[in-house]
């Protein structure tokens, strides 16, 4: 279907598709064309008029390079490819003229506003501008809107180029934003005074090309050149979405998404971008001991010395929690299995076949819901436990894949069709079966979340997705809801019989960031981890590690990509890097661990587990089928009951407490309305 | 006032008046009064020139308000016949001690002896 045209622009000749438009033929070219309203991700609007190009034997008025295509040019007598010239003197004079336009109303407020520095419209006048101004009327004012905790508005600024109201209705499928009123008039509102309800609604603004919408915490406390960029990646879902830590000394100032178009696009969730000041908040800076009943600060080495004491000749387990990086649960796993314990990683009691990874991580790639024509959501609520991959499934939808769950019914921003809350309706799809021309013709993806693999017939119910998957051709994809897990499966620390089996009996319980997880009296229990959260309250020695920020890390996220976590600041106190810390524990028990550094466990890790290696790339998976079982006869069950607090440093941040309440009244609200 | 300060005095106007205010004030100067920290104050016989000798540093805001607005010629008379009613609430004067070592430091200021503790982080304790 390709219909490739030849295009002359600035002289350069080239060949494109000709339902490119012509800023993306420019972009092809290397050719730098100004833009406001413009976002590849977005529908486009045309209305900002900076992108102004001269298309020769046109209409004699400059054309919008993001409204035109390329096939739309006529060419020239002889059959010449069509000439568009971007750096004309009638190119500069529209730039320029669109360019007083925009400032005519636009306030000077470049000191005191928070995007200075990283603003669009304050580069490209200071590039496309003129330096002067011809307008002495006063500036037209606009009342700032409430849009919630997160996004602070100062409208006076907006350019009204529309990129807010086209990400919220087209991505994060919301209702809430607009445009109203006509030319001077044209304000951008949300519609009743409502704040905005999603979990997407961060993304605005980054999209806002002024400062007529910035981050609220964030809120004059940096400025874009002071800061330390570190690109890492994201923790709070199992998406990895690939993040950039902006740090100041060795505070998170704030955390804003990078491009990456097989995980996040250029999106990340509200608890992504606005957990930072859970970082700052119930840190466990000191080691511990339990004495007399009670926790008392203490030392390195006594702390060490008094865990060592502890686990020497006992029964011992290791629980890995959910953020812990690979190297992390490695170290762990050489530990404690030295000593002769057990390791478990699956702590929320997901039933994950042990060294199947065709069936424990799937066999497609997110980048497969693009091209999907039939999604089938199993027991899962993907908007809350992964609100990008929830996005990236709307897409689909907006394309016109068809989308159909089986489980509780929640809003997912999207049309789909119910088809059941129990496990009997899986089986009964699988009954069905699919036909032949559904199978050759449609491509489909099964999803599975952690939901419907928790109960007592997780691994029957996932046996029954691989079934699913298998007789309509379709991928599996097991939407994990912890970051660290997939990396902790792959290096096997897990425990036949699940977690039941590996704290059955144990005398000594290494807690290594596990807080979701209720231990009873009488074992006694090492807690290491960043937060002081439930894990630490039952803990009887408490050594304080990193959190994801503060340490290099591997992480592997639901569709089993490995990738890299940068360290962006130091952990507060005395803490210490996990891997570093149980090297240290080793030493003192007499079992040394044979790495001196990461780059040694890195490289004992993948002599032992080589696709780890393979940064950024999904591993090809072979479908293991599992046995089929008996299919419970309950109803589906979601694994996040409250998105915004989901883990320890989730639950350290004021703001996120602040949003789960607003989360919990609004649909307490909707309840009573209806 | 040894023989240095005396040819100090001629020759730079930071150490005390210099001779030439001292001559005129000697010839010309009439004293309306002195404050409490002992600067003189004086006055030419027709009034149209006011000024201070100060005892010590010459530095302006050691002159307190009563005074202050006489030197400006807020108003005509001074304080010495006219005094300046006060408040109950009202502090002492006292002179800008800003690049001293008694300038004020916020809370947080290394200047300080103690600068409040700053932590860029809440620890969390057990209790």
């Amino acid at each position: 279907m390709s219909d490739l045209r030849k295009i002359n622009i600035d002289g350069h000749e080239i060949e494109v598709e000709g339902a490119m438009t012509l800023i993306q033929a420019c972009e092809v070219a290397g050719i730098e064309v100004p833009r406001f309203c413009y976002h590849e991700r977005l529908s486009i609007a045309g209305n900002c008029r900076m992108c102004l190009v001269e298309v020769v034997g046109g209409p004699p008025k400059p054309a919008a390079s993001c409204a035109m295509q390329v096939r739309d040019l006529r060419p020239g007598p002889e059959g010449q490819p069509p000439v568009v010239k971007t750096n004309s003197p009638m190119v500069k004079k529209a730039r320029e003229g669109v360019m007083e336009f925009l400032l005519i109303n636009h306030p000077l407020d470049c000191p005191i506003c928070d995007q200075g520095g990283e603003c669009d419209l304050q580069d490209q006048a200071m590039a496309y501008g003129v330096d002067f101004s011809r307008y002495r009327e006063a500036k037209r004012a606009v009342d700032d809107l409430n849009l919630g905790p997160l996004v602070s508005t100062a409208m006076t600024r907006c350019i009204s180029c529309t990129r807010c109201v086209r990400f919220t209705t087209e991505v994060a499928g919301i209702t809430q934003m607009g445009q109203t009123g006509r030319g001077e008039d044209a304000e951008i509102t949300s519609y009743l005074n409502q704040t905005l309800d999603s979990n997407l609604q961060g993304n605005i603004i980054d999209l806002c090309p002024v400062g007529a919408l910035t981050s609220k915490p964030y809120a004059f406390t940096a400025r874009p050149w002071e800061l330390t960029k570190t690109e890492s990646i994201d923790v709070m879902d199992a998406l990895g979405s690939n993040i950039r830590v902006d740090t100041k000394g060795r505070e998170v100032m704030r955390i804003l998404p990078r491009n990456h178009d097989g995980v996040n696009e250029e999106w990340i969730s509200d608890k992504t971008r606005f957990v930072w000041d859970g970082l700052r908040r119930q840190r466990l800076d000191r080691p511990y001991v339990r004495v007399d009943g009670k926790l008392k600060p203490t030392t390195w080495p006594e702390a060490l010395s008094a865990a060592a004491t502890a686990m020497k000749g006992k029964k011992l387990a290791g629980l890995i929690g959910d953020l812990v990086p690979v190297e992390a649960a490695f170290a762990l796993k050489q530990l404690v299995e030295g000593q002769g314990g057990k390791v478990e990683c699956r702590v929320d009691n997901a039933r994950l076949p042990i060294g199947n990874r065709g069936a424990y991580v799937g066999t497609a790639a997110i980048e497969d819901i693009d091209d999907a024509d039939m999604i089938l959501l199993i027991g899962t609520n993907p908007r809350d436990e992964a609100p990008v991959l929830n996005a990236r499934i709307r897409k689909a939808w907006t394309r016109g894949a068809e989308v159909a769950l089986i489980g509780p019914v929640v809003d997912l921003t999207y049309d789909y069709y119910h088809a059941g809350t129990d496990r009997q309706t899986l089986a009964g799809m699988i009954a069905d079966g699919v036909s032949d021309e559904t199978r050759e013709n449609k491509k489909s993806l099964v999803i599975v979340g952690q939901g419907a693999l928790r109960e007592a017939d997780g691994l029957a119910v996932l046996a029954a997705a691989q079934k699913m998957a298998e007789i309509s051709g379709s991928g599996l994809l097991v939407l994990h809801s912890a970051a660290g897990r997939v990396g902790a499966m792959d290096i096997g620390a897990v425990t036949e019989g699940g977690i039941e089996a590996a704290i059955d009996g144990a005398e000594v319980i290494y807690n290594l960031g596990a807080d979701e997880v209720e231990i009873d009296a009488g074992a006694f229990v090492i807690y290491q981890g960043s937060h002081g959260d439930r894990g630490a309250h039952r803990a009887d020695v408490i050594l304080p590690g990193a959190a994801y920020t503060e340490e290099n890390g591997l992480f592997v996220n639901t569709e089993g990509r490995p990738q890299l976590a940068m360290r962006a600041g130091f952990a507060p106190g005395e803490a210490k890097e996990n891997w570093a810390i149980l090297r240290a524990l080793s030493a003192e028990l007499g079992a040394t661990l044979p790495f001196d550094s990461l780059a040694q466990l890195r490289q004992a890790l993948v002599a032992e587990v080589p696709h780890l290696a393979q940064i950024d790339s999904v591993p090809a998976n072979v479908a293991e089928a599992l046995e089929q079982g008996p299919l419970g006869a309950a109803s589906f069950r979601n694994a996040v009951d409250d998105f915004y607090l989901s883990n320890p440093i989730a639950r350290a941040s004021a703001l996120m407490a602040e949003l789960s309440a607003a989360a919990k009244a609004r649909r307490a609200e909707k309840i009573a309305a209806e | 006032m040894g023989i240095l300060n005396t040819l100090l005095r001629a020759v730079t106007w930071w150490n005390g008046s210099t001779l030439n205010t001292q001559l005129y004030t000697a010839r010309k100067g009439k004293k309306v009064g002195e404050d409490s920290q002992g600067n003189v104050f004086y006055t030419n016989a027709d009034d149209s020139q006011r000024w201070v000798m100060f005892n010590g540093e010459a530095e302006a805001s050691r002159i307190d308000p009563e005074w202050h607005g006489w030197l400006h010629r807020t108003w005509d008379e001074p304080p010495t016949k006219r005094p300046l009613k006060h408040k109950a609430w009202e502090k002492p004067h006292q002179e800008n001690l800003t690049g001293t070592p008694l300038a004020y430091a916020p809370a947080g200021s290394l200047r300080r002896d103690k600068p409040a503790d700053r932590r860029d982080y809440e620890a969390w304790s057990p209790e």
